[in-house]
């Protein structure tokens, strides 16, 4: 097969050929798997049947190298590539997982500019084309000028046997005449550059603007250990360096050989065949390899004969390597520096640390990024090859492996890739540190569907619920659990008024130890928790009881905290998060040391159900709002009876902060069926019962015990589903003007309520369940479950808020927050700083319209006056 | 008239205080015009040169008529003084580093210059290909470089002052390549020791690495070419015949 090809030679007849190329990859560009893997074949066995005549044009056209040696390189890059791809899908869907909902499609390139260097002419084609070829792409050849007629049949070989395959014609080009100008227009024009030559060109390519995958030089250092084997040692260096006179850029270029073999290993050297050289003939040498600290051209891939006979030496003909032994490591020594050919320096390290702080600078020198090489025994010195892996800058780390063949991959280690192109990563000023093969030649769209986030339902082990179950809750601590030392955390109320004496008495009767800490305050602060968890240090129990209302209960999660897990860190556990899955802080694993028991006396927070908790430093006022199940008690035990004395005041506000935990865990992005229809039936219980539990008190047992469920009913919903921005706007209410936190929710809840129910709202919340702003609906739901009435949903909404505020009446709350006498002028003072806290809050992040701080300032100030602003 | 030098381009007068630069006929005048506008440019960056008087023509061969002045070449007192060569060492590269430090933007490139060069010598396509991959690598700098600055272009005055003569080749660019224009006319002049102290002492007095500098070797070497006699040319050849990576 002779055919003719238009010459590239300048500017226009390259634009030309650039104009081809890219047409035929258009066309290439829709080929299957099936096709493109024909052609990959059928390309890689044309070139492997050529691989002799290829070498033997390389070597004589450059004039370096070897024939036997370049056989193997085109062999290689023939055979390995092709096996190591063959199975490589390329071509559109290459991965794809259905319950994910991902896949990846890999797309070509386009046009690729392959810069080719004179060390490998002809196998540093192969290997780009066919690795272009399996990825659908076009490429064009940038040969060096003096290898460009071997590099250009190589190129031609593949193209034939590609088109024959069934490959666009055109699909590979090249330059017949190459110069630095058309170099650089090929990489200009291509859509990414392979770019093998020397760090000017790799430069070159990085400049060109276009992305590039570049490699550069090597100068390999091998450390030969105490420990290692000195035959495999030597003679796998040996191996290596003479490897096509020493012309592969992964070869080693110095060996560092310890003291105390270090003339083991020289008599090794010289056995085989290598000539040491004297001072005055290393001296020589050096004058003839380095010119003005650069590689001379002439020694380039040239035996260690002609070499010595340049520097004016006589050496046997058959010498394999000539060895200079040389101290400097710095650049002005000449044997430190790349030397592309059989010429090796020796160095003699007094021990492994000083070896490595010499392989350390010869790869600063010339080698970043490259190879580094380390002979050693590998199963008594792990420590030293660490130390070794983590001291070199290189992207391939070899043991025990002679780097010219080991580095190109595949054959002295199978999990290395094969490639003759190889990645010096950001050290040597390169896009990859690998060993580059197709996934490098593919665009990879990613297609993401969209899915929703798992979701759960988690409570307490146990529940107990009814008035009077007490006691009975209580046996199993003996029974089941055998506990033996209680300790009991209530304020000073409840224990005074004998809230704590049924359980004490209970207790006693089964013989378990106990102990009381009755000083938990309104909010409780850190201190107060530290006093208590003092006391629980010392009488160190095994179950906790926490019994009262929020604050109590709070106060005993945050107690049980501090004694399982003293070294914890508030900050840390108080850091917000806007994705509970995804949170930056570890809880610690709690129930180790304790059981924890939660029994209300009020009918509200839900704290006995829910893994929340808040606490209060009393030295900076700041608010540690805590959340993790770890958090969630092990037992709640809803017992009306202690609730039967409740004041009107503590039934009324926590009656109505028990409304906005359904309202809001009902509005709530991450609200389930699960918890929907706990908050849906908490809230009917309680527009019916909370009335009549805040008239008639202890009179209405029935009253009091529905309000106990619902309270708790409504925890579990937003224990799962979590708050919103009421809450974040009540949190901040309460503590700026200290409105008892039902109340603050109460105030705020008709505005949220409105602010939500937009249709169109500034922003919606992010989550991947919320798919359009609908909580307009799930209001009117909630209207219709309370039979409210109302045709259309803006009017069931109105009707929602309606018999919220008639509620809200029944049981004396007042409905503006400047009727509960906080000042209008301080309000307004502090209001910019008030809504960015609520803003700010933890709550914020379920919330289904995502709040502007503007938006919270109006909704504050509607709040205010009364929704006239 | 007074003959100060004669070279194959041009013969230099004295007259009146003045120097007369008189080319040869057919010399290039766009070559002329430049060293003219070259010494105007430099002048203004406030450097101590001689200040161009006229350009003009005489007996139908150009001329650029500048201040002359008085005084003896470092050259000169460097070989009337072999006991002070430290010190005019020191001095030397004092003054290569204070023109360094100026800028003048209007001045050619040097970069181009070289590319320019390298393409008007007869070298192989291979050479070529590496030499300009090697000069197209090299970061773009502005300083201004005399381009032939060696001892017999400055002239100290009397009373010490410095003047630094003959700006043909000035243009814009790297500090290291200027230093490596040096060092090779050190080498050229066969003052091997003298070069190798002076790129030592520059290495040292400028802090840039002598590995930086030794890259710009081969490429003034190859723009040195067409300038050289045959016996340069071996050895320059030697000297623009290396690889970075083949």
């Amino acid at each position: 097969m002779n055919k003719d090809y238009d010459i590239v030679d300048d500017i226009e007849s390259l634009e030309k050929a650039i104009t081809r190329i890219k047409k035929a990859q258009e066309k290439y560009g829709k080929f299957s798997q099936e096709q493109v893997d024909k052609i990959f074949k059928a390309a890689a066995l044309a070139a492997n049947s050529a691989r002799i005549p290829l070498a033997e044009m390389a070597v004589e056209e450059t004039g370096m190298g070897l024939v036997e040696d370049k056989v193997i390189k085109n062999h290689y890059a023939t055979e390995y590539i092709y096996n190591a791809y063959k199975n490589t899908k390329t071509c559109g869907v290459i991965e794809e997982n259905e319950a994910y909902g991902i896949k990846k499609i890999a797309e070509p390139i386009g046009v690729i500019a392959a810069v080719i260097p004179t060390t490998n002419p002809t196998s540093t084609v192969i290997f780009k084309t066919l690795i272009a070829l399996k990825t659908r792409n076009g490429i064009i050849i940038s040969p060096h000028p003096r290898a460009k007629k071997s590099s250009i049949a190589a190129a031609k070989i593949i193209l034939e046997a590609a088109v024959k395959a069934g490959a666009p014609e055109g699909i590979i080009g090249w330059i017949d005449s190459p110069s630095l100008d058309l170099t650089n227009m090929v990489m200009k024009e291509s859509d990414t550059i392979l770019a093998t030559g020397g760090p000017g060109m790799v430069k070159a390519a990085y400049s060109s603007g276009k992305p590039a995958i570049g490699v550069g030089a090597g100068n390999v250092p091998a450390i030969i250990d105490e420990s290692a084997d000195i035959l495999l040692a030597v003679n796998s260096i040996i191996h290596s360096k003479t490897f096509d006179n020493g012309m592969i850029c992964a070869s080693e270029q110095s060996v560092i050989v310890l003291d105390s073999i270090y003339e083991k290993v020289k008599q090794e050297f010289i056995d085989r065949g290598c000539y040491l050289l004297n001072r005055e003939e290393t001296e020589k040498v050096r004058k003839t390899i380095i010119i003005n600290g650069a590689l001379n051209s002439k020694i380039v891939g040239q035996k260690a004969y002609t070499i010595a006979s340049l520097a004016g030496i006589e050496v046997p003909e058959s010498t394999k390597i000539l060895i200079g032994e040389v101290e400097s490591v710095e650049p002005s020594e000449e044997f430190a520096h790349e030397k592309l050919s059989p010429v090796l320096a020796m160095y003699k390290a007094n021990n492994f640390d000083e070896a490595l702080e010499k392989a350390e600078k010869l790869i600063e020198d010339g080698g970043l990024g490259h190879t580094s090489s380390l002979y050693i025994n590998t199963h008594t010195q792990t420590e030293k090859i660490e130390k070794f892996s983590h001291r070199m800058k290189t992207g391939r780390i070899l043991i025990n492996t002679p780097s010219s063949q080991g580095g190109i991959g595949d054959l002295y280690n199978f999990k290395l890739a094969p490639s003759l192109t190889l990645g010096c990563g950001s050290w040597g000023g390169n896009s990859v540190s690998e060993n580059v093969g197709v996934k490098h030649l593919l665009n990879i769209k990613t297609i993401a569907e969209r899915r929703e986030n798992m979701l759960w339902f988690r409570v307490p082990e146990k529940v107990y619920i009814k008035k009077g179950c007490l006691p009975v809750a209580l046996e199993e601590l003996k029974t089941v659990m055998d506990k033996k030392r209680v300790f009991i955390v209530t304020d000073e109320f409840l224990y005074k008024n004998g809230y704590t004496k049924p359980i004490t008495d209970k207790l006693e009767e089964m013989g378990i130890m106990h102990s009381t800490f009755s000083n938990v305050q309104p909010d409780p602060t850190l201190a107060s928790a530290k006093e208590g968890v003092k006391a629980m240090n010392s009488f160190e129990p095994d179950c906790i009881i926490a019994i009262g209302g929020g604050s109590a209960m709070d106060a005993g999660k945050i107690m049980w905290v501090m004694y399982e897990h003293p070294e914890i860190d508030f900050m840390d556990m108080a850091m917000r998060f806007s994705d509970i899955r995804k949170r930056i802080y570890t809880f610690p694993k709690m129930g180790e040391k304790a059981y924890f028991i939660a029994i209300p006396t009020s009918s509200g927070t839900g704290s006995e159900v829910t893994p929340f908790a808040v606490i209060t430093d009393e030295n900076t006022g700041i608010k540690y709002p805590l959340a993790d199940y770890e958090l969630m008690p092990k037992m709640a035990i809803v017992d009306a009876d202690l609730m039967m004395k409740a004041p009107k005041g503590l039934t009324s506000a926590s009656g109505i902060d028990a409304v906005t935990h359904c309202l809001e865990a009902y509005a709530s992005m991450m609200a389930t069926d699960y918890t929907d229809s706990l908050a849906l039936r908490a809230l009917k219980i309680i527009f019916e019962y909370l009335p009549r539990a805040y008239e008639k008190g202890a009179e209405d047992s029935k009253a009091r015990e529905k309000m106990a469920n619902a309270a708790t009913m409504a925890g579990m919903a937003f224990a799962n589903a979590f708050l919103g921005v009421c809450h974040s706007m009540a949190h901040k209410l309460g503590a700026f003007y200290h409105i008892p936190h039902g109340v603050a929710n109460a105030l705020m809840i008709d505005e949220v309520i409105r602010f939500n129910s937009s249709n169109t709202p500034v922003k919606m919340g992010t989550f991947p369940q919320y798919s359009y702003p609908h909580t307009l609906e799930r209001y009117a739901e909630i209207a219709d479950y309370l039979n409210l009435g109302g045709n259309t949903n803006e009017e069931k909404r109105d009707n929602l808020i309606k018999a919220i505020d008639e509620l809200k009446e029944k049981i004396g709350i007042k409905k503006t927050i400047k009727e509960y006498g906080i000042d209008e002028e301080e309000f307004l003072n502090k209001l910019d700083e008030l809504s960015k806290q609520a803003f700010d809050d933890q709550c914020t992040g379920a919330n289904p319209r995502y709040p502007l701080i503007e938006e919270i300032k109006q909704m504050y100030l509607r709040a205010y006056y009364g929704g006239e602003v | 008239m007074d003959l100060l030098a004669e070279r194959k381009t041009k013969t230099v007068y004295k007259e009146n205080n003045r120097t007369i630069k008189l080319f040869i006929e057919n010399y290039s005048k766009s070559n002329i015009l430049n060293e003219a506008l070259n010494q105007a440019r430099v002048e203004e960056t406030g450097l101590n040169i001689p200040k161009l008087l006229e350009v003009t023509k005489m007996e139908n061969r150009w001329a650029l008529i500048s201040e002359y002045i008085e005084g003896k070449s470092l050259d000169e007192l460097m070989n009337e003084h072999p006991e002070k060569q430290e010190e005019y060492m020191n001095m030397f590269i004092e003054i290569q580093l204070n023109i360094l430090s100026k800028k003048s933007p209007m001045l050619n490139n040097l970069k181009e210059k070289m590319k320019r060069k390298i393409a008007e010598t007869d070298l192989s396509d291979t050479i070529k290909y590496d030499l300009n991959t090697r000069l197209e690598s090299m970061p773009k700098h502005n300083n201004v470089c005399h381009g032939d600055f060696n001892p017999s272009n400055i002239i100290i005055k009397e009373d010490g002052t410095a003047y630094i003569i003959d700006w043909a080749h000035a243009s814009q660019g790297n500090s290291s390549a200027d230093a490596a224009r040096t060092y090779l006319i050190f080498n050229l002049e066969g003052k091997k020791e003298k070069a190798e102290e002076y790129l030592n002492k520059f290495s040292e007095k400028s802090g840039i690495e002598k590995k930086y500098i030794q890259k710009w070797i081969p490429i003034v070497a190859a723009a040195h070419l067409s300038k050289a006699s045959e016996e340069e040319k071996t050895f320059l050849i030697n000297w623009i015949d290396v690889v970075d990576y083949a």
